[in-house]
């Protein structure tokens, strides 16, 4: 299949025969995935589960043994202005000598191109993204000054300066408090309402069903997928989790 | 003084410190980004394992001639990175190990033949080992042209790629999923870091040579918020080093200059890493000790404030004790003479009772309300 014909356009993500492995132990096992546009998508799974190379897998961070990703129908290389990213926070050290609204301006390196420096036009979509998360006062602060949850809502402001219509989020709500994440979740959800696609990598079972509409149930393999209601099912919960289940202690969460 | 003016008089200390200004300056640029990508240990290896390739430099141009001596030290860094990566992929070796084999192995090897070249002796083979712990004195003027071309392509490289190179630095992962060429990025600057280093030598030689790099990055990342302001105070301080260590070293007789550059850089981060404010260690405990006290007046406050509450009286009179036993500890010494000196409490008799006692001032009362909504949107504060 050439990279430039369309394949399979009608949704945003589309995961076909996808294998994962790390020194040769597979982290995926033969995926295929479709995740339809306009949603807002819960990645699921126990730890281990390959979440995150999911997603890095997606964006062609991480190579696959097999299988192939499209966006929207294209190749996820023809789609890298049009899909937001933003990693698990403690990926990148906080302490580097940089500003909040430098850290928002990456986000727009790519759309600059070669030998260019941020502008004026620039610093106005980094402002306006840090005020969508509610961090305009912060925008000359020190990134090492930012508590975890600020930290957070600086990494989504890079990815929303894109104007992605896709946007991806590795563990968003990880070490956030409870005010940031509600904030977080309002956010995404009016982003979905804008009719972007969100798919975040999750790991708090008792809140899918309240923030997601769209669930990815996985353990190496796809465990189940589709809209929440059908998905998250205590035969589901227990194929992806097994024991581990009881220790969560969603089972009561499934009664309605 | 007149010994400094006949010092920088001569063309040939002229020269020396023109050149250790400049591998200063080159250092300390890339040396900040080397460190913030957390490759300062690699630079050692690759200076240790720049040996071998000056002795084969020398062996093959018959003769001390830098040109062949850079390239020889770069094949020979480049050998050792490529070895490191080879051993790091391919058995269970970590990070750590593979630089510490790599870095001892190739210094072995550059050593025999540091000693076999000195051996056999000629002239020329007693500057060779200057190569090991630098000697600025050795720098030619020709050498100057090689050392400058070096550091403007550098510099222009760095420019020309500054917010790629800052992304890569902070995010490759991001950068990486915007479509960067992360792989090229990442290989340049370390292709540079590695130029650094072998242009280096001469100045603070293979075994110190590391500390030229991490030492003024470490210290300029004290006193700036920014990378560009980073870069730039990280080249200044490594060109101050190296001017300076050289003119200690050109003035005295027998003085290798890498160790005397090192202990001028290294002198740099200590005052840095103690004095810069922000950052610095002393200024962190004073800043630390401030807030302390800003509690502890605090929960003094809202205490006192309790009692008043507690007797609907606003000017309640609390007994000191009373004071002790709310707080769990008696009030630290001072703390309650420093609230009166703000006029924020005062001191009142309460006969027939001897004991000290306290009562709010009207602003007392103000900072006890400020306090008790600053700790219910304390939780939203930074780190």
């Amino acid at each position: 299949m050439r990279d430039d014909a369309l394949h399979e356009p009608g949704q945003a993500l589309h995961v076909e025969d996808l294998t994962v492995s790390y020194d040769g132990a597979p982290v995926l096992w033969d995926i295929d995935l479709d995740i339809p546009p306009g949603v807002m998508c819960a990645i699921v799974g126990p730890n281990g589960a390959g979440k995150s190379t999911l997603i890095k897998a997606a964006l062609g961070l991480v190579r696959p043994v097999a299988g192939h990703v499209r966006f929207l129908g294209h190749a996820v290389g023809r789609m890298r202005g049009r899909i937001g990213y933003v990693p698990q926070r403690h990926s990148v050290d906080w302490d580097f000598p940089t500003t909040v609204r430098d850290v928002v301006e990456m986000g727009l390196y790519r759309s600059l191109g070669w030998f260019r420096r941020p502008g004026r036009d620039a610093r106005a979509r980094a402002l306006a993204a840090l005020a969508d998360v509610g961090m305009q006062d912060y925008a000359d602060r020190q990134i090492s000054q930012l508590s975890g949850g600020q930290q957070q809502r600086v990494f989504i402001a890079r990815a929303l300066v894109q104007d992605a219509p896709i946007l991806i989020l590795d563990e968003p709500m990880a070490g956030v408090d409870a005010a940031t994440e509600a904030a977080i979740i309002a956010l995404l959800k009016r982003l979905r309402d804008d009719g972007r696609t969100v798919i975040v990598v999750h790991h708090d079972l008792t809140t899918v069903r309240s923030y997601f509409d769209w669930l990815v149930m996985l353990n190496v393999r796809i465990i189940a997928q589709g809209p929440v209601r059908a998905v998250y099912t205590p035969e589901n919960l227990r194929a992806a989790y097994g024991r581990q289940l009881a220790m969560i202690g969603v089972f009561d969460e499934t009664a309605p | 003084m007149t010994a400094l003016g006949d010092l920088l008089g001569s063309h040939v200390v002229r020269t020396v410190l023109t050149g250790a200004a400049l591998l200063g300056a080159l250092s300390g640029m890339l040396g900040a980004f080397a460190v913030l990508r957390r490759q300062s240990l690699l630079g050692d290896a690759l200076s240790h394992a720049a040996l071998p390739g000056v002795c084969l430099g020398f062996l093959i141009a018959g003769g001390r001639d830098l040109g062949a001596i850079l390239a020889g030290a770069f094949f020979t860094g480049a050998l050792a990175a490529l070895a490191m990566m080879l051993i790091v992929r391919r058995t269970t070796l970590k990070t750590d190990a593979a630089l510490g084999i790599v870095l001892s192995v190739f210094f072995a090897v550059g050593v025999v033949m540091l000693t076999h070249v000195q051996a056999q002796g000629g002239a020329a083979s007693a500057g060779l080992g200057s190569f090991l712990f630098g000697q600025a004195a050795a720098i030619l003027q020709s050498d100057l042209w090689i050392m400058g071309g070096v550091g403007l392509a550098a510099l222009l490289l760095t420019l020309a790629f500054w917010k790629e190179f800052k992304l890569v630095s902070f995010d490759a992962d991001f950068a990486r999923a915007q479509g960067l060429p992360v792989l090229a990025l990442e290989a340049a600057l370390t292709v540079m870091v590695a130029l650094a280093i072998v242009v280096g030598l001469q100045l603070a030689g293979v075994v110190l040579m590391v500390a030229l790099l991490i030492a003024p990055a470490a210290a300029a990342r004290q006193w700036t918020g920014g990378l560009g302001a980073m870069v730039a105070l990280s080249a200044a301080i490594g060109a101050t080093s190296g001017a300076a260590g050289a003119l200690v070293s050109a003035a005295t007789r027998g003085l290798a200059t890498g160790p005397v550059v090192v202990l001028i850089a290294t002198a740099a981060v200590v005052f840095s890493l103690l004095l810069a404010p922000g950052r610095g260690v002393i200024w962190r405990a004073r800043a630390a000790r401030r807030a302390r006290a800003r509690i502890g007046d605090g929960r003094i406050l809202t205490a006192l404030q309790g009692f008043a509450d507690a007797h609907r009286d606003a000017g309640y009179r609390s007994e000191q004790g009373m004071l002790e036993a709310a707080l769990g500890v008696p009030p630290p010494a001072g703390r309650l003479a420093a609230l009166a000196r703000r006029g924020l409490i005062r001191p009142v008799a309460h006969p027939p009772e001897t004991t000290p006692h306290w009562e709010l001032t009207e602003a007392g009362r103000a900072e006890a309300a400020a306090v008790s909504g600053e700790d219910a949107t304390a939780r939203e504060a930074p780190r």
